[in-house]
């Protein structure tokens, strides 16, 4: 398995994943590309991560995946988040948002 | 569909969803690279590099959903199997306990399936229902039936789609050089429509040869047919010479047809309109209907009583009183064995518990001794869920061993349950199919969780692993005290089988001391074909009987000779009949009923019951008629005139303070005797045990007619303590004076009664066998743990010797140890064998369930037992030597 990444990279990675998904059914390349887009290029994610998470999560069953037609007009694996992924992001986030002010805190405090 | 249904099965399709999702992305990236302006060529270059290894991230892909279960199953059962190759002596031991404990159940299993679960072998074998009418008046009694009012059920019900009536006789064939017993059934039309078999070859009777003048057919068994004809296919066409009629063979029927009764060889048609058929009061036939789909027996009741009352408004003479009765045919044919077979199956459940109790024993006495090694996998990040699976694996393997092997024991329990009780129905029904193979995998199962779970749990406990290396030594305390608890188990279970064992033992001897009243020893049974036919001149039937009664009973060797109707003596059959004084007044409310038996006059100094007051009945062929016998030496006998004996019983419930002889009795219901015939009691007989050894005798009226049937049962008191020494000598004789008949059934009398309580035997055999092996296991399982704690303390016991302790001491210790335990579990065990002492009530005779001599015997038996299995654990502790133990320590 492409552990390549650190455990938070892995952790984080889920996340975004989720977030992405949140706004709306969309494809593996769909979701690699607003990646790139929204972290402003900061954060590129490679296809050998992006696709065994997808499928992990959609085994967990917080994402599930539907074919159907792209905008180019090709056919392509959607996923959607599910009732359970929505719940999972809730959690994801907030302690993300935890974890992120502590470190935060333990920075400005120290210098 | 699960996800891992999918991975397991659907990999194809798993592999070309992975393609197309890949392909996808790259067919975008290509699109992406050509609007930023590069060739076709270069841009789709680009866009595979920029995906990067595609196989690579398949292969990860397919990780995701490879199914974790089937590989570590695979591993676990490696391990499991690696673990019994290392420990083969353990593993042996709780193969055969599980072997002995799954086989035994499944072996009752088996012979519960095919008796009692299993619909009779035809098809919608449910359907068939077995009818009778009955004379309301006369105690309810059911009787065959006449065939015209089988018809008349037949055509006006609505509630069965067909009826069909059947009686047997043992007729003789006379084609072969000797004459040939067979059994021959009658039976109506729509008798194989009725069954839903059809023969296997050949055909059905067409309705010419079911009717007056038309051709003789008959339809032979499949046993008969590879016997005489050696399953030759040219049989059809065939003639068999049964006494005046030449039959044609029109079919074979299939081998698994067995009813109406087993030993059936012939079927052949009755004509409907025969003039001897036409008599409401002549009653023949065994009924058998099939209801029509979706009827219940209840509604088939009330149709069928509705029918029968309007047949009582059309003929008031001979129907105004008849009831019908309706059962299920599966319920009729094994109904009676129900209580045996599921206590057996009690006690085969009771020892697999015991079987399950004992390996948990072997398996936590196991788990000290596997801490070390479940500590390294703790260490290595084993999942506790995973230590459990494997511990189960391994405990799964060796009862999968043992059920398979189990499964041979089964096999050749199913023809110990054929030998023990032949009479047993459908017992040749039993055998080893999917069905039990299946019930042997849920025992498995269940066997494995009883015997897995808890030493898993325990085992694989991270405390217990944690600080086991000191806890090895010094601390025995939590671990042993469940060990006892599951000790006593096993002697309380044990104690209770055994109990039950005991009563059924102590009930069967208390039978053989039963004094019958009667003498069954050194007496021969057999029969000699006739013919129903023959019943239309009961003076020539009798005239016939009662010739070769005197003629045997005059032979060199016997003492005296005798027949007796349809019933032996001392072999289970009832025969009550509502009988009336025909002098006096009846009181309506008192009924008359007794049993009928019909004697010839020498039936009781052959029996040996004694004549209590009045005078036995006179030879029939010596009273005299008005016409004097003739040359030939034939003698008439008047059967206008009838004489009875009654018995004790009968006197004294209704006749008490005066006497009944001299008293005519008359009596309902019987084909032979006309409704105006009275019987004249002669004198008064001792009390026997006719019908059977567990009833006390009942008030029986004895008719003083050999010919109640064209055959009735002969007996013979012989010379010799081996009466079937006699068989050849009245065979020979038998065949001078009546020739062209077949004798048959040459039996002693013993070998009945005994074979009449053949599920008895069984019962008895089977639960004693039962309860051996789970005292034996029990014993193990004290034993065992005994000599584990034993080893355990080793160190504390060499440290006492070392201070000075008596050996005795120590042996005592151990013992007393052994026996808390085996008397808590016995006083556990009386318990519960009270408890389930109602399951055997009414198979006992002689005993009570509660039997305190029984319970107490038993329960010092165990005690023994244990003590002895005890001794050798104790002894070996005491004889430890101190300073090797202390130094090994």
């Amino acid at each position: 398995m492409a552990v390549d990444r650190s455990d938070l990279l892995q952790g984080t990675l889920d996340m975004l994943i989720l977030k992405i998904v949140a706004l709306g059914p969309v494809h593996g390349y769909g979701i690699s590309q607003r990646i790139q887009q929204v972290s402003r290029e900061v954060l590129q994610v490679q296809q050998g991560s992006l696709y065994p998470a997808l499928h992990r999560l959609e085994k967990r069953g917080w994402l599930a995946a539907t074919w159907g037609e792209s905008e180019s007009g090709r056919q392509a694996k959607f996923y959607r988040l599910s009732a359970k992924g929505r719940k999972q992001l809730q959690l994801e986030e907030s302690q993300w948002n935890r974890l992120a002010e502590a470190i935060a805190l333990v920075l400005r405090s120290a210098s | 569909m699960p996800w891992w249904w999918k991975s397991l099965f659907r990999k194809r399709a798993l592999d070309t969803q992975l393609n197309s999702e890949i392909r996808f992305h790259i067919d975008e990236l290509t699109d992406a690279n050509v609007a930023a302006g590069m060739s076709l060529e270069e841009a789709r270059r680009r866009a595979v590099l920029e995906f990067g290894g595609g196989e690579q991230i398949k292969e990860d892909l397919r990780d995701v959903h490879r199914v974790a279960i089937v590989e570590t199953t695979l591993a676990n059962l490696k391990s499991a199997l690696r673990f019994l190759r290392k420990s083969p002596s353990f593993s042996m031991t709780v193969i055969l306990t599980l072997a002995l404990g799954i086989g035994a159940n499944s072996a009752v299993f088996s012979a519960i399936d095919a008796i009692l679960l299993r619909p009779l072998p035809f098809p919608n074998g449910d359907q068939l229902m077995k009818l009778s009418q009955h004379y309301v008046k006369a105690n309810g009694v059911p009787t065959v039936v006449a065939p015209v009012r089988l018809e008349d059920w037949n055509r006006m019900n609505s509630t069965f789609q067909a009826m069909t009536g059947y009686y047997t006789e043992n007729s003789s064939e006379t084609s072969g050089t000797l004459p040939e017993k067979l059994s021959e059934a009658f039976v109506t039309q729509r008798f194989l429509q009725v069954w839903g078999v059809s023969p296997a070859l050949g055909r059905d009777f067409s309705p010419e040869e079911e009717h007056v003048g038309g051709p003789s057919a008959v339809l032979i068994s499949d046993r008969f047919w590879r016997n005489r004809f050696e399953a030759s296919q040219d049989v059809l066409g065939k003639k068999l010479r049964i006494g005046n009629r030449s039959l044609s063979i029109i079919g074979v029927m299939p081998a698994s047809f067995l009813f109406p009764e087993r030993d059936v060889d012939l079927w052949s048609a009755v004509p409907v309109d025969a003039p001897i058929a036409q008599n409401r009061r002549w009653t023949w036939y065994k009924v058998i209907g099939r209801l029509k789909p979706g009827v219940t027996l209840t509604q088939a009741q009330a149709n069928l009583a509705a029918v029968q009352a309007q047949l009582g408004r059309a003929y008031p003479e001979t129907d105004k009183d008849l009831a019908v009765e309706i059962k299920a045919l599966k319920e009729m044919t094994v109904g009676e064995s129900r209580g045996s077979l599921w206590m057996l199956f009690a006690s085969v459940t009771l020892l697999l518990l015991i079987a399950c109790t004992n390996i948990v024993t072997l398996l936590l006495a196991r788990a000290t001794q596997r801490q070390h090694e479940i500590a390294v996998r703790f260490s290595l990040g084993a999942s506790r869920s995973a230590i459990v699976t494997q511990l189960l694996t391994e405990v799964f393997v060796l009862a999968f061993f043992g059920a398979t092997l189990g499964l041979f024991v089964a096999a050749g329990t199913s023809k110990v349950f054929r030998s023990l009780a032949s009479g047993l129905p459908r017992v040749e029904e039993i055998r080893l199919d999917w069905r039990v193979m299946l019930y042997a995998l849920a025992c498995t199962i269940v066997a494995t969780l009883l015997c897995g779970l808890v030493p898993a749990i325990r085992g694989s406990s991270r405390t217990l692993s944690g600080s086991l290396a000191q806890a090895n030594r010094t601390q025995v305390s939590g671990r042993n005290r469940l060990q006892w608890l599951l000790v006593g188990t096993q002697v309380a279970l044990a104690v209770t089988l055994l109990a039950g064992a005991g009563l059924l033992f102590r009930s069967l001897r208390a039978l053989g001391q039963v004094s019958p009243g009667f003498d069954a020893s050194r007496v021969l049974t057999f029969r000699i074909s006739g013919s129903y036919g023959e019943t239309a001149d009961w003076e020539k039937l009798s005239q016939r009987i009662e010739q070769s009664v005197e003629v045997l009973g005059k032979l060199p060797g016997v003492e005296a000779a005798a027949t007796t109707g349809d019933d032996l003596p001392g072999v289970p059959q009832h025969y009550p009949t509502e009988l009336e004084f025909v002098e006096g007044e009846q009181d309506p409310e008192h009924k008359i009923v007794a049993e009928s038996r019909f004697v010839s006059p020498s039936f009781f100094s052959t029996m040996q019951i004694p004549l209590l007051a009045g005078q036995g009945c006179r030879d029939p062929l010596l009273v005299p008629k008005s016409t004097p016998a003739d040359l030939t030496g034939m003698r008439h006998v008047d059967v206008t005139r009838i004489e009875v004996l009654v018995n004790r019983s009968f006197a004294a419930t209704y006749a008490p303070g005066s006497t009944a002889v001299g008293r005519h009795l008359s009596v309902q219901g019987l084909a032979f005797l006309k409704p105006e015939q009275a019987g004249e009691i002669r004198g008064i007989v001792g009390d026997a045990r006719e019908e059977g050894m567990n009833h006390e005798p009942s008030p029986t009226v004895y008719w003083c007619m050999s010919a109640s049937g064209p055959d009735p049962f002969y007996i013979v008191r012989t010379h010799s303590a081996q009466p079937l020494t006699m068989a050849g000598t009245l065979r020979q004789k038998i065949q001078e004076i009546e020739p062209g008949r077949s004798v048959f059934g040459i039996t002693p009398l013993e070998e009945l009664i005994d074979d009449a309580f053949a599920e008895n035997r069984m019962r008895t055999v089977l639960l004693t066998f039962f309860a051996a092996t789970a005292v034996s296991l029990a014993c193990i399982g004290l034993y065992g743990t005994l000599s584990y704690s034993v080893n355990v303390r080793q160190r504390e016991v060499g440290l006492r010797l070392a201070l000075g302790a008596l050996r005795g001491q120590i042996t005592k210790q151990f013992l007393l140890q052994g026996l808390r335990v085996t008397l808590v579990g016995c006083a556990a065990g009386w318990v519960l064998a009270l408890a389930c002492s109602r399951i055997l009530s009414g198979m006992l005779y002689g005993v009570s369930p509660s039997d305190v001599v029984t319970l107490s015997s038993v329960v010092l038996l165990v005690i023994i037992v244990a003590m002895v299995a005890s001794l050798v654990p104790a002894v070996r502790a005491a004889r430890l030597d101190p300073m090797r133990v202390l130094r090994e320590e």
